[in-house]
């Protein structure tokens, strides 16, 4: 199995600005997320980016590319129409081949050297099968995320074979359909905002409103399987988020003594301040 | 191995189900001493629930009913007051483990083994319940609630259809509709978690989920009795409502919903919980409510749930609680998306679920019923069946069953739609006005199942045939056979394995209805744990319009001819019903539809008029405009305005008038003392009378008798001197019986105020006798067998003394030959508001039962309403708050005899029988009480003024004993020891049996024989004694009965003197005679019945009697 495209999901209506804020990266430059995303893809050898936006959006996005953009496309979902539909809209660009797939919204940082793209593609191209990424969530958040089920591969460390995906379960239906044996009590797998899809997800897509439900069937249909990661994801969409990846990157950077010795500054004032 | 241990262990059904019985009655004493040892080894060491368990009951009735009655074992000995109370604090195997010791430095004994008894079988209860709330807890989809204990953590959201305002500005209403469950059945009790956990096999019941209606009450066609409404408000609040209980409460704590007991919103509370949306690890969490809330609705949002019951009275064997428990859980779980269709009937995954929750939810509630509860979650008729624990389930390893069941819906192939037309054709359906606690019943079920007792053994195995030919019989569309199964079922198994599942009530309907209506009648059909309640009756459908016309009136007829004698909580009513196909079903109301049920807003209507427009929520506002526009159109909402109108100016004048005239003719009549009663709450409120006053000064000396002290009667006397003196004495008509009949028996009906005199107890001689009957056939037996009538006097009080009168004519005194009379009560009490300060030492100084750990939460918080409830209502005011008769209380039996001086009985007596000498004064419910001649003749041949029976103590004889007090010999009464702890070194009980010397007892009166004619000096003399005499202050509880069958039960004070205090006077010589158990026990509580009847009591007493 040979990847070398990626398709990158910003058309989100309430994620249109997400992709452009910018931050500053582990090597203590300033990029967009979107182009934090961008090279994270590119760790993994990819050579060809769809970026699926709202209509209007492309210009803005092209700015915020940076140094690569001869190989990102643009493609408008016209009608917002939710995630899976937006997915569905780069099936020309992905053709007859395995891609890997991002969320616009979310940044990711490994706690190795190697990149959270670059080990998923490595696991998907030894398997030659659809792997989603996947981490342990406990149940007081799984609401947020898709959230899949199977049996751990033998032989093989943090490899799960899907046989059950639920979008958003509420701990009660998790408890009964997604227990996950070695697992810690009130613990799941959810998804980490990066998949590695055969086309064949493009077919169910075209019967399904929602990615989860499409990727519950995929599962029935061939072989799926999740990889247990230890890494980072931050959702910069939600409430201080953006603040939280800033964090999660500056610490894990280059100016990671630096940071932590502003935090400590801030900190030991305001508490001045409140006392 | 032991025999025993072998029986539990063996693989070989055969020998698993064998008898403990079979070995017992053979075995020696040192046999079975043997034998407890090795199962107390082997209940210790067991890893297995049920072999633990089983071996706990073994214990249990080993110690209970076969140990005391063997050869060669002590009869007394001294329960160790740290045994008792670890067994009081449900700390059981520390008290078996003090009383163990103690069997081996006593020896074995009967007051141990009947202490041993009550901490064994207490522990296999605990065994079992633990096991079973592990259970419910790791059902998958409900152990994630209790890990999250934190707002923060909070995991649920609403669902957004709730959340979208329609165009009138009202929120959605999410409206829930169950039916109830009607047991098809009754496979034994099988659905009982215990049993169905060890016998899954076993364990099969027949549920048809049914609509109702009150006949009669204009409601129209059935209607799923049971709804529930939730919809999202705009103030951060959980406000929960119960239409038909009346309450309603704006919660913001998360204290407030976990204390279940504060209002009548137990159960909405429990639904709340045990549906996650707050979840039961929550308990304890400091944090606002506002805080949860937030995550669930959104900032300064929360939520709306109401309960309503369609006019269905409470016990009516149709779980409509537990069912009302399912209908809120699925509402609230849907809400908040843990069950997927907002709308519509569930699957059976979501129904499955719900179920699990409910049993949650009575758990969280302290109460209890079987898996088949919940069946109106479920549509149609459905075989509900248990089974056997695999390998993934949580049970798996620990008991042989699943938790729960499955559920088989019958199809219409397998019920055609004919025969589910023609049952709803015969079957008339009726509430009989009983609400009774089926609690002990279930315990009884549970122990006899464990013990493999033969019959009822083999009365299980027939209830699981009789189940197959009920299937069989709506397989096949024959009504009249199935009316014939169910009623053999009734008559044949049930009661074979609990007796006290049918009544003499419910008897006396079964053979009026057959009278009337002969062969059109098909048969009685027995709903839930016991008769009385809810019950079933099948006609020929060509009658039933007549069978439910007659049954109304046989019900009701029946009722007013027994209500003075048995408890009922309501007037009887006749069912209509239809099969419900749908199970729990729910819709949206949006728009104009967005309404609450109508008695919603007559509640909450009156608080919103008072508040200004202006500052009502505009949801609010929006719902009032919407309501006022309904009440003009709506059918379902005509004469709601009036009804609001009187609601918001009650016409509180007349009410209480109306209630104040008929107590206040009551006072008079019955000769109340004011200024007594004023001296008495005047004392109660200044501290110097109440329940820690009642006890003697901690210096008191207290001893127990010594050899020597007594008359020994335990065993048969040899000396037949005294049985020929007895004997000489009855025959010569020198003797009399009084028995104390003016007693309300609270602990016999928890506070209902009938008359326990009159209660049919028991099947006795091959029908329901009352306890007055009884004594009566043992007099008559006397009377025949020395040729000489015995008098019978019968005390009663204000509140017995015309039922008594009443029925003894009805029954022509039971053809009693002898002469008998009553003896009227003369004084009475106006009950009080109790002092907090006598609740708190009541309820925490005072050594009471700890109960199971949700229950007794649940019993705390209630305590703390009513110490509240006290003080709103006003410590040592006049209790009035009640129906009249429930407002007076007897002033305790110091003043029966007495009052037979004062109310000329006694003087009729000696008028009749000059010869008279001696009377023997028992309890009404001591029912081995019998002129027995050797008895006789020891009280003649000692010679004393009194002579006082006493039994050796056992471990449910609380309440005082015979005692040196001080040096001198006497009866002391439980309330006047000093401490708990005094009470364990007394070996004997008092029975309350005391025999009189006529003219002695008058001499210590300063009375002869001549002087009854004298009232004034009678009167005198009554008044200079009893002013000699301790006042007792008690908390007792009585109940009040509103709505549908509701009952609460208030404590309240009242004051009594007791006869065993005229032990005391120096003056009257006063001798004390030990008498075996049998003779002397008394019979307090409806659940010592079953083990009176097992233990030999009963068939002991009935060979005493002779009933005609």
């Amino acid at each position: 199995m040979n990847i070398h495209k990626a398709v990158i999901t910003a058309a989100g209506r309430n994620q249109r600005a997400l992709p452009l804020q910018t931050l500053v990266d582990r090597d203590g430059n300033e990029k967009s997320v979107l182009r934090i995303i961008i090279e994270e893809v590119l760790t993994a050898q990819i050579d060809e980016i769809c970026v699926v936006v709202s209509p209007g959006d492309e210009a803005a996005y092209a700015r915020a590319v940076g140094t690569s953009e001869s190989m990102v496309r643009f493609i408008e979902q016209l009608e917002p129409l939710g995630y899976g539909q937006a997915l569905y809209c780069a099936r020309k660009f992905v053709g007859h081949e395995p891609f890997l797939h991002l969320v616009g919204d979310h940044l990711h940082v490994s706690h190795t050297g190697t990149g959270c793209a670059q080990q998923l593609v490595r696991v998907a191209t030894e398997e030659k099968c659809a792997i989603s990424a996947v981490q342990a969530t406990r149940e007081n958040v799984i609401q947020h995320y898709g959230t899949v089920s199977g049996p751990k591969i033998s032989d093989r460390e943090n490899l799960y074979r899907i046989e059950n995906v639920i979008e958003k379960p509420t701990p009660t239906e998790a408890e009964q359909r997604l227990i996950v044996a070695g697992m810690r009590a009130g613990h799941y797998l959810c998804f980490f905002g990066m998949h590695v899809f055969t086309p064949a997800i493009f077919d169910l897509l075209a019967g399904n409103d929602s990615l989860s439900n499409a990727l519950a069937e995929l599962a029935k249909q061939e072989r799926y399987l999740a990889l247990h990661t230890r890494n980072r994801r931050y959702d910069v969409g939600v409430k201080y988020g953006l603040l939280r990846a800033q964090l999660a990157l500056a610490l894990s950077g280059r100016d990671r003594d630096e940071v932590l010795s502003q935090m400590i500054e801030v900190l030991a004032s305001s508490n001045g301040s409140r006392a | 191995m032991s025999e025993l241990t072998g029986i539990i262990v063996s693989k070989d059904p055969e020998i698993r189900n064998r008898s403990l019985e079979q070995f017992c009655s053979a075995a020696s004493a040192a046999t079975l001493l043997e034998e407890c040892r090795s199962l107390d080894l082997f209940r210790r060491s067991s890893e297995n629930l049920y072999e633990r368990v089983r071996a706990q009951f073994f214990l249990y009735a080993i110690h209970r009913f076969y140990l005391p009655v063997k050869e060669g074992m002590q009869r007394t000995g001294l329960i160790p007051f740290a045994a008792n109370a670890n067994i009081l604090k449900r700390r059981f195997e520390e008290g078996i483990q003090i009383l163990l010791t103690a069997q081996a430095s006593q020896g074995a004994n009967a007051a141990l083994s009947s202490a041993l008894a009550a901490a064994y079988h207490g522990l296999a209860f605990q065994t079992l319940a633990d096991q079973v709330r592990q259970s419910v807890r790791s059902v998958r989809g409900n152990q994630w609630m209790s890990r999250i204990g934190h707002p923060a953590d909070y995991p649920l959201a609403i669902r957004p259809e709730l959340l979208t305002k329609g165009s009138t500005g009202l929120y959605p209403i999410l409206r829930e509709t169950t039916p109830v469950r009607m047991d098809l059945s009754h496979s034994g009790w099988s659905d009982i978690f215990f049993l169905g956990m060890d016998f899954p096999e076993g364990a099969r019941v027949l549920n048809a989920s049914i609509d109702l209606a009150v006949r009669g009450s204009g409601e129209g066609s059935p209607q799923p009795p049971v709804e529930a409404y939730l919809r999202v408000i705009e103030e951060p609040v959980l406000r929960l409502t119960s239409v038909d209980l009346g309450g309603m409460a704006d919660i913001s704590s998360f204290a407030e919903i976990f204390d279940f007991a504060r209002d009548y919103l137990g159960l909405l509370k429990a639904a709340v919980i045990a549906s996650g949306m707050v979840p039961p690890a929550m308990e304890g969490c400091s944090e606002p409510l506002s805080d949860l809330l937030a995550r669930l609705v959104g900032r300064g949002m929360g939520i709306e749930i109401v309960s309503r019951v369609r006019d269905i009275p409470k016990g009516s064997r149709l779980a409509v609680s537990t069912n009302l428990l399912a209908c809120l859980i699925s509402a609230c779980m849907r809400a908040t998306n843990q069950i997927h269709a907002l709308t519509g009937t569930l699957g059976e995954e979501d129904r499955r679920l719900v179920a699990a929750r409910a049993i949650l939810g009575e758990w969280l509630g302290g109460s209890g019923g079987g898996w088949q509860d919940s069946g109106g979650v479920w549509p149609g008729i459905k075989l509900i069946e248990g089974v056997n624990a695999t390998e993934g389930d949580p049970e798996f390893g620990v008991s042989r069953g699943r938790l729960l069941p499955v559920h088989h819906v019958l199809s219409e192939d397998e019920i055609s739609s004919e025969t589910r037309q023609r049952l709803q054709a015969s079957l008339v359906l009726v509430h009989g006005g009983m609400a009774q606690d089926v609690g002990p019943i279930l315990e009884m079920v549970t122990e006899k199942y464990l013990l493999r007792s033969e019959a009822e053994w083999n009365g299980r195995k027939q209830a699981i045939s009789l189940l197959d030919e009920v299937v069989a019989d709506l397989r096949s569309g024959d009504v009249r056979a199935l009316g014939s199964a169910t009623e053999r079922n009734f008559f044949g198994p049930i009661q074979t394995v609990i007796p006290w599942a049918s009544n003499l009530y419910t008897e006396t309907l079964i053979d009026r209805v057959r009278s009337e209506m002969g062969d059109d009648f098909w048969g009685f059909w027995m709903l839930g744990g016991m008769s009385g309640g809810g019950m079933g009756f099948i006609f020929d459908p060509r009658s039933k319009s007549r069978a439910q016309d007659r049954l109304q009136a046989i019900m009701t007829e029946t009722k007013e001819r027994l209500e003075t004698a048995v408890a009922f909580a309501m007037q009887p009513v006749v069912y209509d019903f239809a099969i419900n196909q749908k199970g729990t079903s729910a819709e949206l109301l949006t728009g104009d539809s967005a309404l609450m049920p109508r008695g919603y807003y007559d509640l909450a209507v009156p608080a919103l008029l008072r508040i200004e427009p202006r500052l009502l929520q505009p949801a609010r506002r929006a719902e009032l405009d919407r309501f006022g526009a309904a009440c003009r159109t709506a059918p379902e909402l005509a004469g709601m305005m009036q009804g609001l109108f009187e609601r918001l100016l009650p016409q509180a004048a007349e009410d209480t008038s109306g209630k104040a005239q008929p107590l206040k003719v009551l006072l008079e009549q019955f000769g109340f003392d004011p200024a007594q009663h004023d001296q008495i709450r005047a004392d109660m409120c200044n501290g110097r009378i109440g329940l820690a006053q009642n006890r003697l000064p901690v210096t008191t000396g207290i001893q127990d008798a010594r050899t020597g002290d007594l008359l020994d009667a335990t065993a048969s006397i040899t000396d037949s001197r005294f049985a020929r003196i007895g004997l000489d004495a009855l025959k010569a008509g020198e003797i009399a019986v009084v028995s104390l009949a003016g007693g309300a028996g609270t602990r016999w009906t928890k506070g209902a105020g009938v008359v326990k005199a009159l209660n049919p107890f028991c099947r006795l001689g091959g029908r329901h006798r009352n306890f007055v009957e009884t004594h009566l056939a043992k007099s008559r037996r006397t009377g025949r067998a020395t040729g000489t009538l015995v008098p019978h006097v019968l005390t009663t009080s204000y509140l017995t003394h015309e039922p008594v009168r009443k029925w003894l004519d009805s029954v022509d005194g039971y053809n009693y030959p002898g002469p008998l009379l009553l003896s009227q009560g003369k004084s009475i009490g106006l009950r009080l508001v109790p002092t907090a300060r006598d609740l708190r030492f009541a309820w925490e100084e005072m050594p009471s039962q700890i109960l199971d750990e949700q229950k007794q939460k649940l019993r705390e918080s209630l305590h703390g309403a009513l110490i509240n409830w006290a003080r709103e209502a006003g410590e040592g005011t006049d209790y009035t708050d009640n129906l009249p008769m429930q407002c007076l209380h007897p002033t305790g039996h110091w003043y029966e005899v007495p009052n037979m001086l004062r109310n000329g009985v006694l003087r009729e007596l000696l008028e009749q029988r000059p010869q008279l000498r001696h009377v023997m004064v028992h309890n009404i419910d001591t029912m081995g009480a019998w002129l027995d001649p050797s008895i006789v003749g020891l009280h003649i041949d000692r010679g004393a003024a009194m002579t006082a029976e006493v039994i050796a103590r056992q471990i449910d004889d609380r309440g005082g004993g015979l005692a040196r007090i001080n040096g001198r010999l006497r009866i002391i009464e439980g309330l006047a020891l000093p401490s708990e702890e005094s009470e364990s070194g007394l070996s004997y009980y008092n029975s309350n049996t005391i025999w009189m010397d006529i003219d002695l007892l008058l001499g210590a009166f300063s009375l002869d024989r001549r002087d009854l004619d004298d009232e004034a000096k009678v009167a005198s003399a009554v008044r200079n004694v009893a002013a000699r005499m301790p006042t007792y202050i008690t908390i007792k509880d009585v109940k009040k009965r509103w709505g549908k069958g509701q009952e609460d039960i208030f404590p309240v004070a009242q004051f009594e003197k007791l006869w065993g205090d005229m032990t005391a006077l120096p003056e009257i010589d006063c001798a004390f005679m030990a008498v075996p158990r049998v003779r002397g026990q008394q019979l307090k509580e409806p659940a010592q019945l079953d083990g009176w009847l097992r233990d030999g009591s009963a068939a002991h007493v009935n060979s005493l009697c002779d009933w005609e």
